[in-house]
Parts: C-alpha cells; sequence; structure tokens
C-alpha cells in the first residue's frame, strides 16, 4: 500500500507533464522509424533492382511507393501459422524480443540541437533520453537481439532455423567484440560515451577522417550485426531455406523483419553519429548550416543505408569459416592495434573533446 | 582473357598485398554495381510491352489447314508417339471419302512440355507450335484441348503460322 | 592380293585334285585349299568365311539363313513358291560376274558367298532404289507404317536420296471386297498374293496384268475375293498394298498391347494374337505353328473381331412386363435361385472353355443334383469319340482322304489347306461321300447317300484305302445329328477296320467338330449321362412343361423359334441372340477374348487363351457366374480363383495340366454307342451353307454381314451344281447390322 501511495504521490503535475511529453516522444521518434522501416525495404529493392538492370517495385502506386502498404497488408492477412511441435509461448515472444530491442535502441539517439530551443520550446537537444552512457546502452540494446533469435531458431523446433539460429548467435556475439573495441577507440577520441557529446565532439572534423581504418572495418562490423549480406549466413536461403525464421509466417515474420531493417536504421544512425559527424554539416559555412542538423543527420543515416544496400548488390556471400576467420583473425587484431595507437595518440596529443 | 586468367606469381608481392590490403578488388565491384545502377534497364513491362518473339517460339498448339480448308492433319500418329510427354491422343477412321482422318485430337496443355518434337514429326506441317503464350486457364479442363480448338487456333493464327513457318524453313 | 594367294596355293590344289573325293572348284574362282568332304547329301559353303554344311539343293538364302545372317527380302516367302523377282535378296558370290538373287541359286560345293561385302551393299542399295521408284512413300496414311518390310528394309539397307525426279506412276485402287483395302500404287509387285492365292488358298483370283511400268496386281474382272483364306495376303503382303479393311486407320501397331490366344472358330485351334487398343480389340493374327495352322488364319477368325464390340449383354437382364430390363447382379441372383427351385435343366453352346464349362458342370451337379444338362447341340450322339485320330501335321504324310458329310473347306479351312496341298502335290486321292462341294482341288465325289457306306466295299475307292499307307476318314461331327447317326459311326469303324484305316500303329478315323468349345465340353464330360438328359430331350420336356426352368449357357444353335415353353428362360452368354432376346433372365459372361481359358483343338491338344481386354461393363468371368450363383443357392464350388478352377480341372482331366498343354494328348477312340437305327437312305446335308455366318458368334458382326453378302451369289466352298442352301437360319438379331 505504502508503495502504491508512493508512486501515486510522483503523479505531481510536472512528473505528468514530463510522462505525457516523453510519450509523445516515442511516438514522434516510433512511428516515423517504423514508417522509415517500410520505406527502407522500398528503398532496398529499388536500388537491389537498379543494380540488378532492373526497375524494383513499379506497379502498387508511383514508382511502385505503396508496395511496402502492400506489403505490410498481405503479411497482416496471412495466417499465423504456429508449428505443432514447437515450444508456442517461446515461439510467439521470439519475433518481439527482436523488435523491441530494435526500436529501444532510439531512446538514446540523439537527433541535433533543436531549433525551437531559442524559442524557448523543448530541450536543448532532440534526444529523448541523453544518459551520459549512451553508447553503451546503444550495444547492450542492439545486443538483446541475438536472444530473440536464438530462441525463434529453438521454439521452432526445426533443424534449418536452429542451425540459421546457431550462426546468428555466434555472428553477432563475433562482430560484437570488435565493434566495441572500435567504439572504444572513439569513445577515447570524443572523451565521452554521451552520444550527443561525441557528436559535439567532431565539429572540427569528423572521427571519419582521423579514424578511416577504423569506419571501415566498423561498417563491415555492422553489416556483419544486422546478418546482412555478405555476412547475412543465418537466413541463407541456398543452405537454410530462410534461416532462424523458415517456420514464421504472416506477423511473426513482419516482426522479425521490422526487427532487422529497424536494427539497419540503428546502426546506419549509430555509424553516422560516430563517424560522420551526426546532425554536423559537413562544413560549417553559410548555406549548408542554414540546413537543420536533423536533415543531415537523415542524409548521413541514408548514406549508410545506401552503402548497406550496396554490398548486398555487388558481394557474394560468405562462408561461414571466413566471417568466423575475418571477425576473429583479421578485425580483432587490428581493432586491438587501432585501440593502442588511439589511445597512445590520446595520451600524446589529447582527445577531440570540445 | 589470358592476362586475366594469370597466375597472380607475375605480380610483385608488394603490391598484391597491397591491392588485398587497400581492397582495390572490393572497390572495382562496388564501382562496377554503382555504374549499373544508372545504366539503362533492360526489363520489358510485359503485359503493357512484349518481346519479339522468334518463328521458333514453341507455344500455344494449332492445327492447320491447306488453303482450300481441307484439314492437313492425317492421323499418321506420329506426334503421338514421338511424344515425350504422352500429352497426344489420337483417334482415328476413314472418313466417309475414304481418306485417312482423324475423329479425336486432344492435347492435355497440362502434360505438355513444349517440346517442339510433334511439330518436327508431323509430315504435313499440321500440328504447329503457335506464339501464343497467353493461354492460362483457371481449370484443367479448360486446358485439355481438343480437335475443334485446335482447328480453331490454326484458322485464327494462319497467316502467322504460314509466315513463320516460311521464315524458319531455310534453317530447316 | 588375291592373285598372289591363289598362285603360292596351287601347288597345294593340285594335289587336292588328285584325291578321290575332291570336290569341283566353283566356276573360275580362285583355287582353294581343299576341303574335307562333307556329310553325306550336304555340300561345303562358306558364309562370310564360315564354314557350313548344307543340304544339297538348299538354297544361296537358305545357307545364310544357316550361318544366322539376314538377307534381305520381298517376295521370298519359305510357304510359298520361289518367285526370285524382287531382287533385294542379292548376296555375292566369289568368281561370279554379278550378284546373284539368293533365294533361287542353288548352293555349290565350295561356294563362297559374301553377305557383306561392299558388292552386296551396293546391290541391295541399288534395288531399294528402284523399288522406291515408283512407290508413293505416303507411310504416314498407311496402315502398313510400322510394321512395313519396305519401311524397315529401307532403313537397314537403302540409301537416303534418290536418282529419280520424273513422275511416280498411280495404278488405281482394287475394290476386291470388304476384307481387303487395297491401295495398288503401293505394291512392288513381289507376288506373293498372287501365289498365295493360286498355291494356298486354291482360287485363282488374282493375277498380274501388263508387263514393265504397266504391270498391275488384282483380281482380273474387279469382284470380291472368293476365299476363306484371303486375309493372309494382308500378312504376306510386304507394303501397304493389301491391308486390312475393318481395322483400316483404326490404329498404329506401337499402340498395340498383343495378347497370344486361340482362335475357337473352328476345330483347328489355330494359335493368334489379339491386338488391342484402350481395352478395344482392333484386329487378331496368326501365330506360326506348324503343327496346326503353318502360319495362316481363317477369314472367319481375322475379320469377326468387331462382334466383340457389337450387341454386347453388358448387365444382368430381367423381363419385367413383357420387357428385358437392367437389374443388379444380386437381384439377377435372387430371380434366378427362385427359378432353380423349380425343376431345371441346362444347355452348354459351342464356345466354352475348359474353366467355362468345368464350372458349368459342377454347378449343375452341386446345385441341381439329378437335373439333366448337355453340352451337345439337338440331336448330337457324340459320347466318348469326338475327336481326330489323325495329328494335323501327319496330313502331309496321309495318302488316301474320304470324307463324309463334312466339307473341310467351310469347317476347317487351315485342314483343307493340307488336303489340298496333298492332293495337288501328292496326289493323293480325295474321296466325298456326302453333298457335292468345291473343295479347291480335284476330288472322286461317290454320292450322297448314307447308303452307299454300306456296300462300300464294293467300291472302287475302298480299294485305294486299302492300298495306302496311311489312309484318312474324316466325318462331320454333325453327321451324329442324324437319328441313323451312330449306325453311321459303326459302320465307318467297321470299313474303317476293313480297309485298313485302322490299324496297327495307325488310326485314320476322325471326327471334326464344329468349334474347339464343342471338343472342349466333351472333355470336361459336361453332360448328364442318365437317359433322357440329352439336348433333345431337355427341349422336348422344356417345351411340354416338364421342366420349368432351363439354363441356356452361351447356346448358339438352338433357335428361338424351337423354344415354346412357358418356363423360365435363364440365358447366361455374351451377345443379345435371338434366344437372348426370348430369355427371361440374362447373365452377361465373358466373350472369348475377355477370360483367361483352355482349349482343346480336334486333335486334343490343349492350348491356353489368355485374357486381353476387359468383359464390358458388368458381364464377368463365367466361372465368377457360377461360383457366386452357387453360394446364393446354398452350396458354394469349392474354387475361389481360377488358379483353384484350373487345379481342379488339371486333377481330374490330365490332358489340361499345364505340363500337357500344347501337346497332343491321346483320348479314347472307342464307339461305344449302340446304333438303334439303321442307315437310311436320307442324303447328308451341306454343313455349312453360309460360311461367313455360320456360329452365332459370328452372326454378331457386321463385318461377317457384309462378306456374306459378297459372297452370295458366289456360294463359297458349295458345288455350283448343289442344291439351293437350307433355310437360313434365324434372322441375326435385331440390332446387327
Amino acid at each position: 500500500m505504502e508503495l502504491i501511495s508512493q508512486y501515486l504521490s510522483l503523479a505531481t503535475p510536472e512528473n505528468l507533464w514530463y510522462l505525457g511529453l516523453t510519450v509523445l516522444g516515442i511516438l514522434v521518434i516510433a512511428v516515423p522509424v517504423l514508417l522509415g522501416m517500410a520505406y527502407t525495404t522500398w528503398f532496398e529493392r529499388k536500388i537491389l533492382g537498379w543494380m540488378h538492370l532492373r526497375h524494383g517495385p513499379m506497379y502498387v502506386g508511383p514508382f511502385g511507393l505503396l508496395q511496402p502498404i502492400a506489403d505490410a497488408v498481405k503479411l497482416m492477412f496471412k495466417e499465423a501459422f504456429i508449428p505443432g511441435s514447437s515450444n508456442k509461448v517461446m515461439f510467439l515472444v521470439a519475433p518481439m524480443m527482436v523488435f523491441v530491442p530494435a526500436l529501444l535502441a532510439w531512446a538514446v539517439i540523439p537527433f541535433g540541437p533543436n531549433p525551437l530551443y531559442g524559442l524557448g520550446i523543448g530541450p536543448e537537444n532532440l534526444v529523448l533520453s541523453n544518459v551520459n552512457l549512451g553508447v553503451l546502452f546503444l550495444l547492450a540494446i542492439t545486443s538483446v537481439e541475438v536472444y530473440g533469435i536464438l530462441l525463434a531458431g529453438w521454439a521452432s523446433n526445426s533443424k534449418y532455423p536452429f542451425l540459421g539460429a546457431v550462426r546468428s548467435g555466434a555472428q553477432m556475439v563475433s562482430y560484437e567484440v570488435s565493434m566495441g573495441l572500435i567504439v572504444l577507440a572513439v569513445i577515447l577520441l570524443a572523451g565521452s560515451m554521451n552520444l550527443t557529446d561525441i557528436v559535439n565532439a567532431q565539429k572540427n572534423i569528423w572521427f571519419i577522417i582521423p579514424a578511416f581504418p577504423a569506419f571501415v572495418m566498423f561498417l563491415v562490423s555492422i553489416l556483419a550485426e544486422c546478418n546482412r549480406h555478405p555476412f547475412d549466413l543465418p537466413e541463407a536461403e541456398a543452405e537454410l531455406v530462410a534461416g532462424y525464421n523458415t517456420e514464421y509466417s504472416a506477423m511473426g515474420f513482419a516482426l522479425f523483419f521490422l526487427g532487422e531493417y529497424i536494427a539497419m536504421i540503428t546502426m546506419s544512425a549509430f555509424t553516422a553519429i560516430m563517424f560522420l559527424g551526426g546532425w554536423l554539416p559537413p562544413l560549417d559555412i553559410a548555406p549548408l548550416n542554414w540546413v537543420p542538423g536533423i536533415v543531415w543527420l537523415l542524409l548521413k543515416i541514408i548514406l549508410v543505408l545506401f552503402f548497406m544496400v550496396w554490398a548486398r548488390g555487388t558481394l557474394p556471400r560468405y562462408r561461414y569459416d571466413q566471417l568466423m576467420r575475418l571477425g576473429w583473425k583479421v578485425f580483432l587484431p587490428l581493432s586491438l592495434v587501432w585501440l593502442v595507437i588511439t589511445a597512445t595518440a590520446v595520451k600524446l596529443l589529447g582527445n577531440f573533446a570540445s | 582473357m589470358n592476362t586475366q586468367n594469370a597466375p597472380r606469381k607475375t605480380q610483385n608481392a608488394t603490391w598484391r598485398t597491397l591491392r588485398q590490403f587497400l581492397l582495390i578488388d572490393m572497390i572495382k565491384g562496388f564501382a562496377l554495381t554503382f555504374r549499373m545502377l544508372f545504366a539503362k534497364k533492360f526489363t520489358i513491362m510485359y503485359p503493357f510491352e512484349a518481346t519479339p518473339i522468334s518463328p521458333r517460339f514453341r507455344g500455344e498448339h494449332a492445327l492447320r489447314r491447306y488453303p482450300n480448308g481441307e484439314e492437313r492433319c492425317i492421323a499418321c500418329k506420329l506426334c503421338e508417339a514421338v511424344c515425350p510427354a504422352q500429352a497426344i491422343t489420337i483417334e482415328a477412321e476413314p472418313r466417309a471419302d475414304g481418306s485417312r482422318r482423324t475423329t479425336r485430337y486432344d492435347i492435355d496443355m497440362v502434360k505438355c512440355i513444349y517440346c517442339g518434337l510433334c511439330e518436327e514429326a508431323c509430315p504435313v506441317d499440321a500440328i504447329v507450335e503457335g506464339p501464343n503464350m497467353e493461354f492460362s486457364a483457371e481449370n484443367r479442363k479448360n486446358l485439355l484441348y481438343t480437335k475443334v480448338i485446335l482447328l480453331g487456333n490454326g484458322d485464327k493464327l494462319e497467316p502467322t503460322l504460314a509466315e513463320r513457318l516460311k521464315r524458319d524453313a531455310p534453317y530447316r | 592380293m588375291a592373285n598372289i594367294k591363289s598362285t603360292t596355293r596351287t601347288g597345294k590344289a593340285n594335289t587336292a585334285k588328285a584325291a578321290p573325293a575332291a570336290p569341283a572348284p566353283a566356276a573360275s574362282t580362285p583355287t582353294q585349299p581343299a576341303l574335307p568332304p562333307a556329310p553325306e547329301g550336304m555340300v561345303n559353303v562358306f558364309v562370310d568365311g564360315i564354314l557350313l554344311h548344307v543340304k544339297r539343293g538348299a538354297t544361296v538364302m537358305q545357307a545364310c539363313t544357316q550361318a544366322a545372317k539376314e538377307i534381305p527380302h520381298f517376295c521370298y516367302h519359305e510357304r510359298l513358291s520361289i518367285a526370285g523377282n524382287c531382287r533385294m535378296c542379292l548376296v555375292e558370290i566369289e568368281g561370279f560376274p554379278k550378284p546373284v538373287a539368293s533365294c533361287h541359286w542353288p548352293v555349290a560345293e565350295g561356294m563362297r558367298v559374301r553377305t557383306d561385302s561392299q558388292a552386296t551393299i551396293n546391290a541391295r542399295k541399288g534395288t531399294m532404289e528402284l523399288l522406291l521408284i515408283n512407290h508413293p512413300l505416303d507411310c504416314p496414311i498407311c496402315d502398313q507404317g510400322g510394321e512395313c518390310a519396305l519401311q524397315d528394309q529401307s532403313v537397314a539397307y537403302g540409301g537416303d536420296r534418290s536418282h529419280y525426279h520424273e513422275f511416280k506412276r498411280a495404278v488405281d485402287d482394287k475394290d476386291i471386297g470388304s476384307k481387303i483395302k487395297t491401295v495398288m500404287t503401293r505394291c512392288i509387285h513381289c507376288t506373293r498374293c498372287i501365289r498365295f492365292a493360286t498355291e494356298v488358298a486354291g482360287v485363282e483370283e488374282m493375277g498380274a496384268t501388263g508387263r514393265g511400268e504397266n504391270m498391275q496386281v488384282g483380281t482380273y474382272v474387279e469382284q470380291a475375293i472368293q476365299s476363306e483364306l484371303s486375309g493372309n495376303m494382308i500378312d504376306l503382303c510386304p507394303v501397304g498394298a493389301l491391308t486390312s479393311k475393318p481395322y483400316a486407320y483404326t490404329a498404329r501397331p506401337w499402340e498395340l498391347v498383343r495378347t497370344t490366344s486361340i482362335d475357337i472358330l473352328d476345330a483347328i485351334g489355330t494359335p493368334i494374337t489379339v491386338d488391342n487398343r484402350h481395352g478395344a480389340v482392333l484386329r487378331t493374327q496368326p501365330q506360326e505353328n506348324n503343327a496346326i495352322n503353318e502360319e495362316w488364319m481363317t477369314d472367319a477368325a481375322r475379320f469377326s473381331y468387331d462382334a466383340l464390340n457389337t450387341n454386347r449383354l453388358t448387365s444382368p437382364m430381367v423381363r419385367r412386363g413383357g420387357e428385358l430390363q437392367p437389374c443388379s447382379w444380386p437381384e439377377a441372383f435372387t430371380i434366378a435361385k427362385t427359378a432353380l427351385q423349380n425343376p431345371s435343366a441346362g444347355i452348354l453352346g459351342s464356345m466354352a472353355g475348359a474353366e467355362d464349362a468345368f464350372s458349368f458342370k459342377r454347378f449343375m451337379e452341386t446345385v441341381l443334383p439329378n437335373a439333366p444338362f448337355d453340352c451337345r447341340p439337338a440331336g448330337s450322339q457324340l459320347e466318348d469319340f469326338y475327336t481326330f485320330n489323325t495329328p494335323l501335321i501327319e496330313f502331309e504324310n496321309v495318302d488316301a482322304v474320304l470324307l463324309v458329310g463334312t466339307n473341310p473347306r467351310l469347317e476347317a479351312p487351315l485342314l483343307n489347306v493340307r488336303l489340298r496341298r496333298a492332293a495337288l502335290k501328292r496326289r493323293v486321292p480325295v474321296a466325298v461321300l456326302g453333298a457335292e462341294i468345291d473343295l479347291t482341288y480335284p476330288h472322286i465325289h461317290l454320292g450322297n447317300e448314307p447308303e452307299l457306306l454300306e456296300t462300300f466295299s464294293k467300291n472302287k475307292f475302298a480299294e485305294t484305302l486299302k492300298n495306302a499307307q496311311k489312309p484318312a476318314i474324316i466325318v462331320a461331327a454333325s453327321v451324329l445329328t442324324r437319328p441313323d447317326g451312330p449306325a453311321i459311326m459303326a459302320q465307318l469303324e467297321k470299313i474303317a477296320k476293313k480297309v485298313g484305316v485302322i490299324k496297327d500303329g495307325w488310326n485314320g478315323l476322325n471326327v471334326l467338330a464344329s468349334t474347339a468349345g464343342r471338343i472342349t465340353a466333351l472333355d470336361m464330360q459336361a453332360r448328364n449321362k442318365a437317359p433322357k438328359s440329352d439336348t433333345a430331350s431337355i427341349l422336348k420336356a422344356f417345351n411340354s412343361g416338364k421342366l420349368s426352368t432351363l439354363i441356356a449357357y452361351g447356346e448358339d444353335t438352338i433357335l428361338a423359334d424351337d423354344l415354346e415353353g412357358k418356363g423360365t428362360l435363364i440365358y447366361i452368354g455374351t451377345h443379345l441372340t435371338p434366344l437372348a432376346e426370348q430369355a427371361d433372365l440374362i447373365l452377361p459372361a465373358a466373350a472369348w477374348s475377355e477370360k483367361s481359358a483352355l482349349y482343346a483343338n480336334c486333335e486334343g491338344r490343349v492350348q491356353s487363351a489368355n485374357q486381353a481386354v476387359q468383359p464390358p461393363l458388368n458381364a464377368k468371368e463365367d466361372w465368377k457366374i457360377f461360383r457366386a450363383l452357387s453360394e446364393e443357392m446354398g452350396t458354394a464350388l469349392p474354387f475361389n480363383t481360377q488358379t483353384q478352377l484350373r487345379a481342379l480341372i488339371a486333377a481330374q482331366h490330365p490332358a489340361y495340366a499345364p505340363e500337357n498343354w500344347n501337346k497332343i494328348t491321346p483320348r479314347t477312340n472307342a464307339i461305344t454307342q449302340s446304333p438303334n437305327h439303321s442307315i437310311t437312305n436320307k442324303p447328308f446335308q451341306p454343313v455349312v451353307t453360309e460360311y461367313y455366318l455360320r456360329l452365332e458368334y459370328l452372326r454378331q458382326s457386321p463385318t461377317m454381314h457384309k462378306c456374306q453378302l459378297e459372297a452370295g451369289t458366289a456360294r463359297l466352298g458349295l458345288h455350283p451344281q448343289a442344291p439351293g442352301p437350307l433355310p437360313k437360319p434365324k434372322t441375326p438379331s435385331r440390332k446387327a447390322a
């Protein structure tokens, strides 16, 4: 009872206002992200099509723009099939465990300074929760996705999903290691784990320039982290039918799909913030700095997404042992070396913290 | 061709390492796909556009007639015999004028594999595979073609069929 | 090279010449080393370098056949005379200036034949090109396509182009009846048909007119060929000039499923093949068996298969309110059961196989004990002796023949072929006692009065028989339907013993039954041996009302008018015959092509006929009907499968055991019945007047009616001055053409 009254006592007007604002903020972020995810699929199909000398989606709406909606409607009306021998509760929970963390990661992504801040509206920075350990949170929450995938493979009680899930687990864990080390190097450069601070540290020069090798490794790592080509072994259709989501249909499948593409966007945003100067314009000169920071951020996200699609259109799939070799025998030593170099340089020359 | 397949040994070891380290091949690949992004697309917007069809295209079957209206088929059953899918069924008997004609000429278009052997086997160019490929149906019954349907196809397409045979004749 | 060899070997050859048995070297061949002399009556011949001993006087082609070398040919046929006019069998013989036609060239000592030399190959290619000059190459519309000697040999031995670019000749097609279709443009003038008609069939109606390119084969005057064997010309024709008219355009040989069977329409038991496609019999063809049919087949058997698809009974039928209406099998069985509670009897027709006759017999014995039943036609007094004592192949050695009341040309045409050969080739005297007939070969007509038998020993022909080594008497089974039949048989036996037709090691007294089924049914003893149980008595009792139910099982000799009784007539059979139309209950059975059955022929040779197609719709195999009906009646017959049934038959009748099939098993030849009449002076009647319609089964065939119509004025097999045919049997069924 006490606890309840304690909680109720929190319902002060300020707190309620704060709660309302937060819910509003969540909606303002989540809805565009979901929409963006839908159009990422359209974007991917279009770009891939062009690279294949095809047209991509053409029929549903102008330039096939309504295709994602048609797909969504189709997936919603399909039969949600649950295999008889599966663990039904886990089978249903797994897709959510992929989808929810992917969306949660957006809590800490900063979108830049609030253009209306000068008018006294809203906070200084457009970020849902400006935590100091943003980077850590991001790494942690994106790693949770692997549980959903493992669970999906296990709950399906079917060999292909299981193999896909095991591959996925090993792959994500492997690349998180080198990715973590690279992020550490960036943190050293920025002197902060707050994402906003990291962006602000790039005011003078984007980290892509001093840390270019790290950037390349980071790009490759996020491909592996998102189970994207050429590292899409967990769903390698030639070997595993459809990998961990073989047994899924309708909305279960749609949630995996959503999770995967949101993770892509998240990772793109993460890359943009870490290396591409987030919302900062390329040069702080007249016409460029008139553009609102969020537009720059969006452009940079799209750029990274384009790279991901581009890689899919260009590279063939790695073999599993090649993937592991690359992760452990190439990226891990290289990123360690890079960390040492960065640490030495920072110790000697100081970091970029503003 | 040969330069591409030449062993890597001929290249300088340093250059080879550098090349690997700098991801030159990968960048080349990316550049290629990027160029393709803006290349002219090959896709043909099928129901609205059509590709040109070879005179040898093997589509829907037709039974032809002579210019005087007499059906060509003489019930020799060679097409039936050669058909690898056994899709053709022929029954024959003497017609009132004593000539050899079919009383039944069925092609099961579902069994048919469109190999064109019937066309090859026919001594009188009666059974041909025409240019039409849009004959899908909503039930299998409609894909069991009878003599009437096949002769109808022939009557409908005769100028095209004759033209196609003429164009292909020099190569036979 | 050859010259060098010959010179080096000259010395050896000279020494060989000195030997007394040295063979004369073949003309102008290089001298060869001496060969050891061939056995007596043989000569040494080399075929492609292989040394063979070949009978002296044999042809080169026979030598090649002996060496297993195939020689292509069209006009040559081993059962016909040698014509040598197709030139396809040309082979090179070393030392001969030109290739020779191997079919008529006799072998000589030391001859070296080359069947694979370039000269031979060129000769064949040239001949084939010449043959194809006027051949229309209309294979796609030709019924011979796929089984054509010209097609096969042109692929195997011919070239792929012709030097001839002029117009081909065209020949008018001849209308030679409804059995054979002619396309005379395809004819390659091998003259096989002409030789067959003249030599085997004995109708000199086919011939060639004109010379060279104007040569045409045909009947001189356009008319239907009057022969009971004309269908064999279709088989003989190596091209598509003569093809089967009823079969025209219906099928290709590669579509047909072939089953071996037996022709049961006469007593010879010709082995045949039945070709069916999609469950319909489309043609029948003879198999080769030297001991039975050589390789011929009668027209009735060849062309009557359309009866199998005409006017068939396809469902049990019961008479309700005066109309026959289809009903179900259980219904039919219930009705049959009720009817069979009353005094009943059974009659078996002439087409039954061993299984059918046996199950009928067991049914009558077990289910209706003491009921009279018979398998003989009305009046027939055949008892234990009903087969041939002379095997058919022995007719190649028979040296005097007396035919009593029979016309083998119409009753057993293939027996007549053998008699004809004997009469013409070996001048065997043939005498006929009975109606005047046309046998196609010279014979002595002794008269038409049975009384002649009583004074036979005074006859000149008795002397002929006595002087013969292997004399034979053939008497028609139908003679025994006369009241004085047993007396005639007894008298014949007496004569036979007296003139040496029956003597040690030889028995030439033969009964010629009308069909194989009659013999088989008698083998099965499908009759009640109690007095007053024969067909005539049964009919009398039924007509007078003493019997209230009559099972007519496949019965085809009783005329519908013979039945006057008010009782129930149960008809078990295949066709809606006039008799079936009178029935109160019809149970549809399987025809000969629709069941596997055993049949004995006139020699007592048991052969197996295999099932080619399924019985139509609801019709069932005969033994199944009896088995089911017996169960309905409360006493199930002791067999459930055909295997069990055959085992039962084999146990009781050893001739029908599988190990005795295709062998002649002797039957008893004792004539047991005692004559109760003396021989009367009633003249013999012709046994068969209408060859094509002699059985009810044949009367169901539209083709047979057409053939009979064509034969109508020509009166096939009858003497031109013979008295007119008997009143026609009951008009054919309503539905037949």
